[in-house]
């Protein structure tokens, strides 16, 4: 493949071949290449990887909220006995949309939001390896977001649960079409998935700054790339599944109709094979986040960086025999459950040793609690009480007690909000200037890891202790008599502080812009917290280019050592500051152009979805866009030549003077070209 | 079921069942943690325990260890960093330290494998041997959207089409104390979750398969669970109940349930609400005994009617304590004291079923109900089935029929 060769200097991988001299072409499609920079279209046709995080990241915080309110909706539904707020119809809806919205659409884009930004940027990359395809993930994941949610509006909304088990989504237990929704917009997602995992494996693969080894990048990093080989292994098994689901109701496909022969635990199989990994896909990136903030706010390197990427990676293999723990009481033999059962205790192991690690780091640590260290830090604490309660689950006997209560509820949202989540507004703290150019306010993000702790700890808390008690999940309702009430009660509280908090950050961001911008908007310096890895080399916000020059990596860690020597004690000597070390990011190397056809791409899906819940005939328009769409993505040049005659200045791949590292400097856009070329070919 | 003491229940049941609903709802007055899971009272919950006290001991206290740990190394990480004296040392691991900690936790892991692996290999010991008393006797219980049904084979070893059970009832699984039963766990719609707390683990429904659970009440009483395996509109007001008896009394409410249902005469009473029973209820609902207009003997198997294509068998409904998925009470209390059948509640479930109990109760066109729908019965017509359905018990004569009333609260 074209992509795995980086070009020698002054020659593109474009399909007229290396070292024919360039000539400019027109689209063949309906679009001519956009050229914007700036402004809403900029914004659509963009393909840079930091534009897309930003959506990614935009697009996880709304649907975060959206998923939020569904929660109170839960919680005050439930704050009281024989709660009247809204029907067991309409609660079944609001429960599983919360638990798709939650994984699908808030924990997993925010995870994408902070890989596309940040992975390119700590290898030392100008793009990503494909950047169109990267757009189109991000445009897909919104469409399929959109159409998922588009069922509140359309007769009703999912109402199987997250993991809608057969026969359950039977159309003939569950007759609107909110299950069609579920199914086809969790293709679309997954197809979104799909295309940013193998846009970021082979990115990480091949777009390596010189000298950075394998065991030379962050941690970020490396939680990244397993959490996208997860991805690219565990969609393809949701796919099938969703596929069958949706055949089922759509085209009476009877995979699981048990009255024709089905059985109902193949779906549970499918799921769980897939749904396990899952939660490592929800949980490594923000493993790999705290392990950049913690040891930048200890001034210490992260201890025992070898076991912190093994363990990650054990994690990963891992994770793959352990999914039979949802199923302990389905009815699979008791050498099947000792298995998984023994299974899920042993991978306690390597996310202990995790736990240990960064405990390790902070252990003589130089500790500055900035909020982004709250949050880090806040992760370790609460995650440590959601893996202790999964260890207690993983004891399949007392599962068998435990499953499909309230305790399973806790368990799963102290991983979840306390791990995930936690560790992804920490990131936020921590990479806002690297993104937007100016810090978050510190004071008000005290405030709003105290109320996210105090409010998660109300309402996840107490449902240890509902479930204890015996409080089934999934109950749109309970009776008086078996103490639920004050522990509900307890919670509803709870919920409504993390509203709070949540209200605090969205006022953070509006605050610290304004004043922000009422101080002139100052050049944050490059290098805010005195930060480790290669991304903060470059100016606050990152210029579009990332990179003036490529670094050459010679160490992990490696900004900090253009920065710091060691004393004979080992503790760092400033040899050079930040703005010694860091770039002026006045370079302009050629990057790739902006393109219409990944959005085209994306919202021709759900045209497909409707046209297959409706209308045969939408889909097979929606399938005639799809097919354009992708034709004119293969046709289209790398570069428009636009209104310029003769080529214009994103031709030049050495422009400005820049040395040979600029190599590197489009590799985003040959690799992008190349990929035209293989899918020409 | 902390409070309600099984003895003072089997005391009651066999001395004064009357008197035993009044006494009972005393008594559980202030036994609201009925559903915990730490309080077991047959031999496999005792086993589950058994285990799980420990593992949560021993997580609680890893917790504790590590959070504190956590706080510990916050306070002086803060510490030094208000200190303001130089950068730490750059310290990037102890290969030692860190095999220490992954290895330990991998050793106390292999401990509490061992001793759970132990336990599971235990629970599925489904051999155990069925009492003597009860011959070849087979439990089938059934999941249905939203209530369970429990059937009782006297010879399942008869594979015959003719041999049904000869007892099919619904919401309490009545059962012999201090021995162990074995259950067949089934579904006839979705996946559902049989869960007595008190007595067992969770063992899922699942259509179109068969699961054992052994369940074991040491001492007669009632024991509350409820569905748990998400299985639809109404899951929430899924609830089940094991009403244990003692041995003698047990093998009385066998043969009582085994008896039929007469055929009412014009002029007894219940005789208007029979007929009205017969022209609308007996589509779905089965009461053993009970013949139609042409004198067939009414069976209703499978009947199309609705989704799960199964409804209650209501024969000797009075010699239960709940109804409508073990979500209501059939009795209460009169002035004095003594249980009598809940009309008004029987009234409110009969008039407008959906209202009471989250059902598709408008059903659309060409679809099946799921669950009861509203048959639109005159107040008259409900007073009518009300009074037929309180003749629903086994031969008055022999003394008052073992009953759950009340037992409950």
């Amino acid at each position: 493949m074209a992509i795995t060769e980086i070009p020698t200097p002054g020659q593109l991988a474009l399909p007229g071949g290396p070292g024919e001299p360039h000539t400019a072409q027109r689209s063949l499609g309906v679009f001519a290449r956009p050229q914007v920079e700036s402004g809403w279209k900029a914004w659509a046709t963009g393909v840079d990887h930091k534009k897309v995080g930003i959506m990614y990241g935009a697009a996880a915080m709304f649907f975060f909220i959206v998923g939020g309110l569904e929660a109170l909706l839960i919680r005050v539904q439930l704050a009281q006995p024989d709660g009247t707020l809204i029907s067991a119809d309409f609660y079944n809806q609001v429960f599983t949309m919360h638990g798709v919205t939650m994984v699908f659409l808030v924990i997993m884009p925010m995870g994408a939001a902070f890989m596309n930004y940040f992975m390119p940027l700590q290898i030392g990359a100008r793009d990503v390896a494909f950047p169109r395809m990267n757009a189109a993930s991000f445009w897909t994941f919104l469409a399929g977001g959109l159409f998922l949610n588009s069922s509140w509006l359309l007769g009703g909304a999912p109402d199987g649960g997250w993991f809608a088990y057969a026969p359950n989504t039977n159309p003939i237990f569950s007759p609107s079409h909110g299950m069609d929704f579920y199914a086809i917009g969790l293709l679309i997602t997954g197809i979104a998935s799909t295309l940013g995992a193998i846009n970021l494996i082979v990115t990480v693969v091949n777009l390596r700054a010189p000298g950075m080894t394998f065991f030379k990048m962050p941690v970020f990093t490396w939680m990244g790339l397993v959490t996208q080989f997860l991805l690219a292994f565990a969609m393809p098994v949701i796919t099938v599944a969703l596929f069958l689901l949706m055949f089922d109701r759509l085209f009476d496909g009877n995979f699981f109709d048990v009255t024709q022969g089905a059985d109902p635990l193949l779906w549970e199989h499918l799921f769980w094979v897939f749904g396990h990994p899952e939660v490592y896909i929800l949980i490594l990136p923000a493993f790999g986040l705290i392990s950049e903030i913690i040891p930048v706010f200890s001034r210490k390197p992260l201890f025992g960086y070898p076991f912190m990427v093994f363990s990650g990676i054990a994690i990963g293999f891992m994770g793959w025999g352990v999914w039979a723990h949802h199923m302990f009481a389905s009815g699979i033999g008791p050498i099947s459950v000792a298995a998984f059962s023994v299974s899920t205790m042993f991978i306690a192991v390597p996310t202990g040793v995790k736990i240990f690690n960064w405990m390790a780091t902070l252990w003589g640590g130089k500790l500055q609690f900035t909020a982004a260290m709250k949050f880090a830090v806040g992760l370790v604490a609460m995650f440590t009480i959601g893996g202790l309660s999964g260890v207690t689950h993983a004891v399949s006997p007392s599962d068998l007690q435990q499953t499909d209560t309230y305790y399973i509820v806790a368990h799963f949202h102290y991983v979840i909000f306390g791990g995930a989540l936690l560790g992804f507004i920490g990131g936020f703290y921590y990479w806002w200037p690297k993104v937007f150019g100016h810090r978050l306010s510190e004071s008000l993000g005290t405030w709003h890891f105290w109320l996210t702790i105090i409010g998660m700890n109300l309402t996840f808390g107490p449902m240890h202790l509902l479930g204890l008690m015996g409080m089934p999940r999934r109950i749109s309702t309970y009776e008086r008599g078996y103490g639920f009430e004050l522990w509900n009660m307890v919670e509803t509280v709870g919920a409504f502080i993390i509203a709070v908090s949540v209200l605090l950050f969205l006022i953070n961001i509006v605050v610290s812009y304004r004043s922000w911008k009422a101080l002139g908007r100052p050049v944050e310096a490059a290098d805010p917290w005195d930060a480790r890895s290669l991304e903060w080399m470059t100016p606050n916000p990152t210029p579009h280019h990332n990179f003036d020059e490529i670094p050459t990596v010679t160490h992990q860690d490696e900004f900090w050592h253009r920065k710091y020597a060691e004393d004979e004690q080992g503790r760092p000597v400033a040899i050079a500051s930040s703005a010694e070390v860091a770039q002026s990011g006045d370079a302009h190397p050629a990057l790739p152009a902006p393109s219409y056809w990944p959005l085209v791409f994306s919202f021709s899906l759900p045209v497909i979805g409707y046209g297959l819940i409706y209308n045969i005939a939408l889909a097979l328009a929606g399938g005639a866009i799809l097919l354009t769409a992708i034709f004119g993505w293969a046709l289209e040049p790398s570069f428009e030549s636009g209104h310029d005659a003769g080529g214009g200045h994103g031709h030049d791949p050495l422009p400005h003077g820049v040395g040979d590292d600029q190599g590197f400097a489009t590799v985003g856009a040959d690799a992008d070209a190349g990929q035209e070329a293989v899918d020409n070919g | 079921m902390t409070s309600t003491s099984p003895h003072l229940v089997t005391r009651a049941l066999r001395r004064l069942p009357i008197a035993a609903g009044p006494a009972l709802l005393l008594l559980s007055a202030c036994a609201d943690e009925r559903q915990d899971i730490f309080t077991p009272q047959g031999d496999s919950a005792e086993k589950i325990n058994r285990l799980q006290v420990p593992v949560f001991g021993i997580a609680g206290l890893v917790g504790v260890l590590v959070l504190g740990g956590i706080l510990v190394l916050m306070r002086q990480g803060s510490r030094r960093h208000n200190d303001a004296e130089i950068d730490p040392v750059q310290l990037e691991g102890n290969f030692k330290l860190e095999i220490g900690w992954t290895i330990a936790p991998a050793v106390l892991l292999a401990v509490v494998a061992v001793f759970t692996v132990a336990t599971l290999l235990d629970l599925d010991d489904v051999d155990a041997a069925p009492p003597p008393e009860l011959g070849e006797m087979e439990i089938s219980v059934y999941g249905h959207q939203w209530w369970w049904s429990y059937e009782y084979e006297m010879n399942p070893s008869d594979t015959s089409p003719e041999n049904t059970p000869e007892i099919v009832t619904a919401n309490d699984l009545v059962i012999p104390a201090g021995v162990p039963i074995r259950l067949n766990i089934r579904s006839r719609d979705v996946i559902h979750s049989f869960w007595i707390p008190s007595l067992a683990g969770t063992r899922d429904a699942v259509p179109g398969r068969s699961h054992d659970l052994v369940i074991q009440a040491d001492e007669p009483g009632v024991y509350d669970g409820q569905c748990k395996e998400f299985c639809g509109l109404s899951h929430a007001n899924m609830k089940q109940r094991v009403v244990a008896l003692s041995m003698p009394e047990f093998q009385t409410w066998l043969e009582q349930q085994q008896e039929t249902q007469p055929l009412l005469e014009e002029g007894d009473v219940g005789y208007e609400g029979q007929q009205t029973f017969l022209a609308q209820c007996s589509t779905c609902h089965q009461i053993n005994g009970l013949e139609n207009a042409d004198g067939e003997p009414i069976v209703v198997e499978g009947g199309a009617a609705v989704v799960s294509r199964y409804a209650p068998n209501l024969t000797h409904l009075m010699t239960r304590g709940v109804f409508a998925g073990a979500l209501f009470d059939l009795w209460t209390t009169d002035e004095d004291g003594r249980p009598v059948v809940d009309r008004a509640q029987l009234e409110a479930w009969i008039r407008d079923p959906a209202a009471i109990k989250p059902m598709y109760d408008v059903v659309p066109e060409g679809e099946l109900p799921r669950g009861m729908p509203d048959l639109g019965l005159s107040e008259d017509q409900i007073d009518q089935v009300i009074d037929y359905l309180l003749t629903l018990h086994p031969g008055a004569t022999e003394g008052p029929p073992i009953q759950t009333a009340g037992a409950q609260d």
